[in-house]
């Protein structure tokens, strides 16, 4: 499961419109061998999921 | 009327060397006309010219592309990995471990890229030109497009000719995004120089 679902998986709130360029949420990959990564979370009410939420997903 | 010979021609008398500027030929003449900060018996060039006028011998100029296609996340902005270079005059760009550009001469850069978006039912395809890790330009962004899509846009971005670097970030979202190694290019030179 890629980084997009596992989000949309744990927030069943978040839109399509929280992802978008001007969204609250930005998801990076620097092709760096590191893979995706949360570059910026600025939702107002939802916080930021921890690496731990994120890996419980399944 | 008098004709004076000679292969170099220095201008100032500063005690200081790099006060002075001296006009010359190299010692094996090509065709050239130099200009160099110093005194006339150690100059630095810093111009050149030839028979069509300048010559920008220090102008950071670069084009590179990708060359296969590069698997992306749906949703996730990826670096894209710019792997083969066309040309890179002042060896300015990084096509093997970071994919970026970082000019060796301050000024004013005029910035180029292009991304071919694929994959099916495609909702958003987008690059973004980011400097120094941020981004600070999104040039074109496609939401007309299910399927196969081209996007290029340019800017103009000041680096400083030390630290400062310049990276080309995209998006496709969709099922099976990547972006296309057919037109997916990178470019830049020297507008200006300060």
């Amino acid at each position: 499961m890629i980084l997009y679902e596992k989000i949309k998986t744990l927030y069943t709130e978040l839109t399509d419109e929280d992802f978008t360029p001007e969204g609250t949420i930005m998801l990076q990959n620097d092709s760096d061998g590191k893979g995706d990564y949360i570059k910026s979370w600025n939702h107002p009410t939802l916080a930021k999921p921890t690496q731990e939420q994120l890996d419980g997903v399944q | 009327m008098s004709t004076v010979k000679s292969k170099k021609l220095q201008i100032g008398t500063d005690a200081t060397s790099s006060n002075n500027f001296t006009i010359y030929q190299p010692a094996t003449p090509d065709g050239t006309l130099r200009i160099g900060v110093g005194n006339a018996d150690s100059p630095t060039e810093v111009g050149k010219f030839d028979s069509n006028g300048y010559v920008a011998t220090n102008a950071p100029a670069f084009s590179a592309y990708l060359s296969a296609d590069q698997s992306v996340s749906s949703g996730v902005i990826t670096k894209i990995q710019f792997d083969t270079e066309e040309f890179d005059t002042n060896n300015c760009f990084d096509n093997i471990t970071n994919y970026r550009f970082t000019p060796t001469v301050a000024g004013y850069y005029q910035i180029n890229a292009s991304l071919r978006s694929e994959g099916s039912s495609l909702s958003l395809a987008a690059f973004y030109i980011y400097k120094n890790g941020s981004s600070i330009f999104i040039p074109a962004l496609d939401t007309e497009h299910s399927s196969t899509t081209h996007i290029s846009g340019s800017t103009l971005v000041h680096c400083n000719g030390t630290s400062d670097y310049i990276e080309i970030y995209g998006r496709v979202d969709g099922s099976s995004p990547k972006f296309g190694n057919d037109n997916c290019r990178f470019s830049g030179f020297l507008a200006r120089a300060v």
